[in-house]
């Protein structure tokens, strides 16, 4: 068995608010999460609302550090998959594709080689020069989510709400994403459905206040999660 | 300490470096879409700024001996690279926030685009003040290569007091008055509408010139218009504590990354 390209072991994770000057409130979100992030699969994360899988979710981005426990990572390109990654609307689709792709870890050359790529998926055709204030909001996640699928990254990142832009593109994205799925591509999927975890994912994660209720076979998983919050 | 730079940690290093650059760059693009003189503003802003400070002194106080003009633009316009920075460093990270709740960037980067844009733009105020200094009557010499050393100098303690500002602002908003306040009070005490010779003794200039900004402006005229070379001594102390304070403020950031996400997200 091949390494596993993000490791958690032990892993905690505590929100401390600041409520005033010196005064702080806490609340665990994570309690000793273990986790192994191997290549080629697609893990659902599944759970109810603040059951702790977005948290998980930016640990795995990194956009938080564990409080407790170690993580290492072996994958040099991890992306969340966002619609509008640091958008700035005055600029073109195109300089937008470029700081997008750049922000979700590819470097400068990277980027300009991929940015045609991105530019067609996403059908702006001319209005790739336009800035991004002028575009209907469905073009502006169009480009967003383009952007985030056409990035070869390591391991894909993401967080529910798949359906985007008009219908047409809605079930372009969605092929798109079961192709990310089904190939090599190493995926983490967060969701509070069962079926969606089902259908598209070959091992599951049930979290529940902070902890790893059951992981393993997507089936059984998601039988036993529909069961306990019917 | 780990000494091998692997190849990981070096493409994370361009990246990274890559990224300011570019966020930069279309920063500026993206303030010039805004107006429609947008580039031009570059040179229009400093020269309105400057043109109130002649209004108010030379004509309004006639505090004008023939060469003030050129002695208050030696001071005003290093003074407003250096205001302009540390003050919009401050909310920086809480700007930021949109990035930082979806993705990963060391903070530092935050106060970096804000100090590059103000750099860029800087640039061509420098020419201005050339242009001025050339009106005036004063030429370049050779001496003035001693520039380069002040202005790397400024940006260095630049960099270290943004760095101290952003940081702590999201901690508490409020500060960003006390910083507003607080570069009104520096302005005034670093000698940039009087010369510290004619107003402090000659026993108490010494405190004046630890005002690292006063500092730097004596440094500018000395090679501006003295035709003498800078305070290099000084300005040696200045990088140098500026460089320990960036190094130590890259670390304090590191250490409390998920702090300043949480109060940046919030």
């Amino acid at each position: 068995m091949s390494d596993p390209l993000i490791s958690l072991k032990d892993v905690g994770f505590t929100y401390r608010t600041l409520t005033g000057l010196m005064k702080s409130d806490k609340y665990e979100a994570l309690k000793s999460i273990n986790l192994d992030i191997l290549p080629g699969e697609t893990l659902g994360i599944i759970g109810s609302n603040g059951s702790g899988k977005s948290t998980l979710l930016k640990i795995l981005a990194r956009i938080f550090s564990p409080d407790e426990g170690e993580i290492s990572f072996n994958a040099k390109k991890i992306s969340l998959l966002s619609l509008a990654l640091g958008f700035d609307p005055r600029l073109s689709g195109t300089d937008n594709a470029i700081l997008s792709s750049m922000l979700l870890g590819a470097t400068l050359k990277e980027a300009k080689k991929i940015v045609p790529d991105i530019i067609e998926f996403s059908e702006l055709g001319e209005f790739a020069n336009h800035p991004v204030r002028t575009y209907s909001s469905g073009m502006r996640s169009r480009l967003g989510f383009s952007v985030a699928l056409r990035m070869h990254a390591d391991v894909l990142l993401i967080d529910e709400a798949l359906a985007v832009g008009d219908a047409s593109f809605k079930a372009k994205s969605e092929r798109a994403i079961v192709e990310k799925v089904s190939s090599s591509q190493t995926v983490v999927l967060v969701s509070h459905s069962a079926v969606q975890v089902n259908r598209l994912c070959d091992r599951a994660l049930w979290i529940d206040k902070g902890e790893i209720v059951l992981t393993g076979d997507t089936d059984m998983v998601t039988r036993k999660y529909a069961e306990a919050y019917k | 300490m780990k000494s091998i730079v692997n190849p990981d940690m070096r493409r994370k290093t361009v990246m990274f470096w890559q990224l300011v650059i570019i966020k930069v760059k279309f920063n500026l693009r993206s303030e010039a879409a805004q107006s429609y003189l947008s580039y031009a503003w570059w040179l229009l802003e400093p020269l309105m700024q400057m043109g109130v400070y002649l209004i108010v002194f030379d004509i309004l106080l006639h505090r004008g001996t023939e060469d003030f003009v050129a002695f208050l633009l030696c001071g005003i316009i290093p003074w407003l690279w250096f205001s302009k920075s540390v003050n919009q460093s401050g909310n920086s990270i809480t700007r930021g926030k949109g990035l930082i709740s979806q993705t990963y960037l060391p903070k530092p980067f935050f106060p970096l685009v804000v100090i590059g844009q103000a750099l860029i733009k800087q640039a061509f105020v420098f020419v201005l003040l050339f242009v001025f200094l050339f009106i005036y009557d004063y030429f370049p010499t050779i001496g003035w290569f001693w520039l380069i050393p002040i202005v790397i100098t400024q940006l260095l303690l630049i960099i270290a007091v943004s760095f101290v500002v952003a940081f702590i602002v999201p901690f508490a908003r409020d500060i960003q008055y006390l910083i507003d306040a607080g570069l009104k009070m520096v302005m005034f005490g670093s000698g940039i509408f009087y010369s510290y010779k004619s107003v402090f003794l000659p026993q108490h200039r010494e405190y004046f010139l630890m005002n690292p900004i006063a500092n730097l402006i004596v440094n500018y005229r000395r090679v501006l218009m003295e035709d003498v070379p800078p305070l290099t001594g000084h300005l040696v102390v200045i990088s140098l504590v500026s460089i320990f304070v960036i190094l130590l403020m890259t670390r304090v950031m590191k250490r409390h990354n998920n702090t300043l996400t949480l109060l940046a997200i919030e």
